[in-house]
């Protein structure tokens, strides 16, 4: 009797943690299916492409892309016609193959990089000294400081938006590209800052002061001790936190959506994506192949943080 | 005696230096974030302030024009429909990734095979870009080719006709408030998982020879250890949803809640950001409202 309920137990457990598994996957198994299907599998509810279909991936990596608008007919004249010169034949070909279709995927995952790279990095290193100020040094306002950081926690990012709106165009910050780059990149870092700052605190109370000690005796300097012992100790620690600023730029929408309106060079992957999505229907391969290749880097990144995250989340409290 | 009465000022003045430069040294590493904050968080803020009394111009004088923002937007009932659904959505966002959190929680708090993958698994909502998950979420719920109608549709013969879940008014808040919870719950069971494998687990088997069922268990061991801890969280998921833009304007654009509604008066169509910063400014006062309340009557602070 007790071994029966037992193995019926086991079962519903089982059952329990794959719908788990199911609920939390589904919608990426789903995108990484529909990309690969073609246009007439798409209602096919089975989640297995009955034919595989590369084509998006090929067009959002550019790879193969050259030809493919080129009608065979034209082809096949082309290489009849001897009369023609190369720059006529070149002529002719370019104007088929139309670059305005093609969804300008690389430029946007580089602006992604590059502003989410750089801003994390430098709000990680404004962080690493303002988290040893919290945790190590004493002196009076600290508490203050710390408590006002924590107050940032409330403020949503729409009440950012307008004021930091209206300042940098009316100082003219946002006229040229530049300028708009490195506002964006300004205000990644700013909305990331408060985190960096609790996470890495919280981690460097963890680290004996001892160890510090026996460096100060050795002759060392309070910012040498930072440089020699903080940093290399709470290395992973820093790697998390510099991975979750990464992941906070990477996925912003907002800001971009209204610092960028008259620069589309600039463009970010999630305002090229959600443009994608506006101006064609019913393209749903390239729609979730790019869905994917923008949610890669941050699912890869994430992995291998995972442990080191969950804790830093945990003891460290957090901010999306 | 008389050795030490000499070095007795010494070692103050010594220590009144260290105290000193231990003061500076705290405040110079700790200055730049600060700078930082107030100028670029702290500063626009109050800025927003002063934004909403009048009406914004870029590149030209504004106007001053004293309420005249804040009464339009109180007595607009398109504003007030939106006050509405932020609260529905807040709600039941709240409570859903507060209940379904738990439950995972409970289950992870388990031992069994994989439990290490399993647990990535579940993270996964959370970290992906709201930008890459939101299309499949609306493929799922395509009235032509998703998965969903076919199901509702075809094999249960729910609905008269396929009709698109998301676009449709009436039903956008339900998928609007089914994805927050997808999309977050991981949160709410990460902070409670780690609570959970705290708790002493000779409470449990203490209670297992008194005979306690497996729900007196959790009611009388599990619940109260974590009381607090759910409550916070649920604090901050209500505060933190209040201020979700991205997770709903980029899966629907019916559901209007108070960041939508901001947004899409300041810097779409006609801009006006005055009455924007206006909006986000009385939005600010009812979460800081709410936040009093709940604190009191919650946390029992």
């Amino acid at each position: 009797m007790v071994k029966r309920r037992s193995v019926f137990h086991k079962i519903i457990f089982t059952l329990i943690v794959l719908l788990i598994v199911l609920f939390c996957t589904f919608p990426f198994i789903q995108m990484l299916s529909t990309s690969l299907k073609y246009q007439w599998d798409w209602g096919n509810p089975s989640l297995i492409p009955k034919r595989i279909n590369i084509d998006a991936y090929k067009e959002l990596l550019n790879i193969g892309q050259a030809e493919k608008n080129v009608p065979e007919s034209i082809k096949l004249l082309l290489e009849e016609s001897k009369e023609l010169t190369r720059e006529q034949k070149k002529a002719i070909l370019d104007k088929y193959r139309s670059t305005a279709d093609i969804f300008p995927f690389f430029r946007y995952f580089r602006n992604s990089l590059i502003l989410a790279s750089t801003s994390a990095l430098i709000s990680v290193i404004f962080a690493i000294f303002g988290a040893y100020s919290f945790s190590r040094v004493r002196y009076k306002g600290r508490g203050t400081i710390q408590r006002s950081v924590l107050l940032v926690y409330m403020f949503g990012p729409i009440l950012l938006l307008i004021p930091l709106y209206t300042i940098s165009s009316s100082i003219g910050l946002i006229s040229t590209s530049v300028g708009t780059f490195l506002t964006l990149l300004t205000i990644y870092m700013v909305l990331t800052l408060p985190v960096s700052l609790y996470m890495l605190g919280n981690y460097f109370r963890t680290i004996p002061f001892s160890l510090e000690e026996s460096a100060f005796i050795e002759g060392c300097s309070r910012l040498g001790t930072i440089w020699r012992i903080i940093i290399p100790l709470s290395m992973s620690a820093i790697v998390t936190v510099f991975i979750y600023c990464f992941m906070i730029a990477w996925n912003e929408y907002l800001f971009a959506s209204v610092f960028l309106k008259s620069f589309s060079e600039l463009n970010t992957l999630p305002i090229g994506l959600r443009e994608l999505f506006v101006s064609k229907n019913a393209i749903w391969d390239r729609i979730m192949a790019a869905s994917m290749l923008s949610a890669l880097p941050v699912i890869i990144l994430f992995m291998t943080i995972q442990k080191q995250l969950a804790k830093g989340m945990t003891e460290g409290g957090v901010k999306e | 005696m008389t050795i030490n009465q000499l070095q007795a000022p010494g070692s103050l003045l010594q220590k009144m230096n260290l105290e000193k430069r231990e003061t500076l040294f705290g405040w110079s590493l700790i200055l730049p974030a600060v700078i930082i904050i107030a100028a670029l968080i702290l500063y626009p803020i109050f800025y927003n302030v002063y934004l909403s009394f009048f009406d914004v111009k870029i590149m030209q004088e504004n106007i001053y024009l004293g309420f005249q923002n804040h009464e339009n937007i109180i007595t607009d009932s398109a504003f007030w429909k939106s006050v509405l659904t932020s609260v529905i959505y807040v709600f039941f966002t709240t409570m859903g990734t507060a209940v379904v959190g738990l439950l995972v929680a409970l289950v992870m708090n388990q031992e069994f095979p994989l439990r290490g993958v399993v647990r990535g698994l579940i993270l996964l909502p959370y970290v992906a870009p709201v930008i890459s998950v939101v299309f499949s979420w609306q493929f799922i719920f395509d009235p032509v080719n998703g998965l969903f109608m076919h199901i509702a549709y075809d094999k249960l013969h729910l609905f008269a006709e396929r009709f698109n879940l998301i676009r449709s008014p009436q039903t956008s808040i339900i998928i609007a408030v089914l994805f927050g919870i997808w999309k977050n719950f991981p949160f709410t069971y990460l902070m409670l998982l780690a609570r959970l494998q705290a708790i002493d687990r000779g409470l449990y088997e203490a209670a297992e020879i008194d005979g306690c069922s497996s729900w007196n268990k959790f009611w009388y061991i599990t619940f109260p250890e974590i009381y607090f801890l759910l409550g916070s969280i649920i604090l901050l998921r209500a505060i933190w949803n209040f201020n979700k833009f991205e997770e709903v304007y980029l899966l629907t654009e019916n559901v209007k809640v108070l960041p939508v509604y901001t947004y899409i008066k300041a810097f779409t169509g006609i801009m006006d950001i005055g009455q924007g910063a206006a909006i986000a400014l009385i939005q600010f006062i009812l979460l800081i409202g709410f936040i009093l309340i709940y604190v009191k009557r919650v946390l029992k602070w």
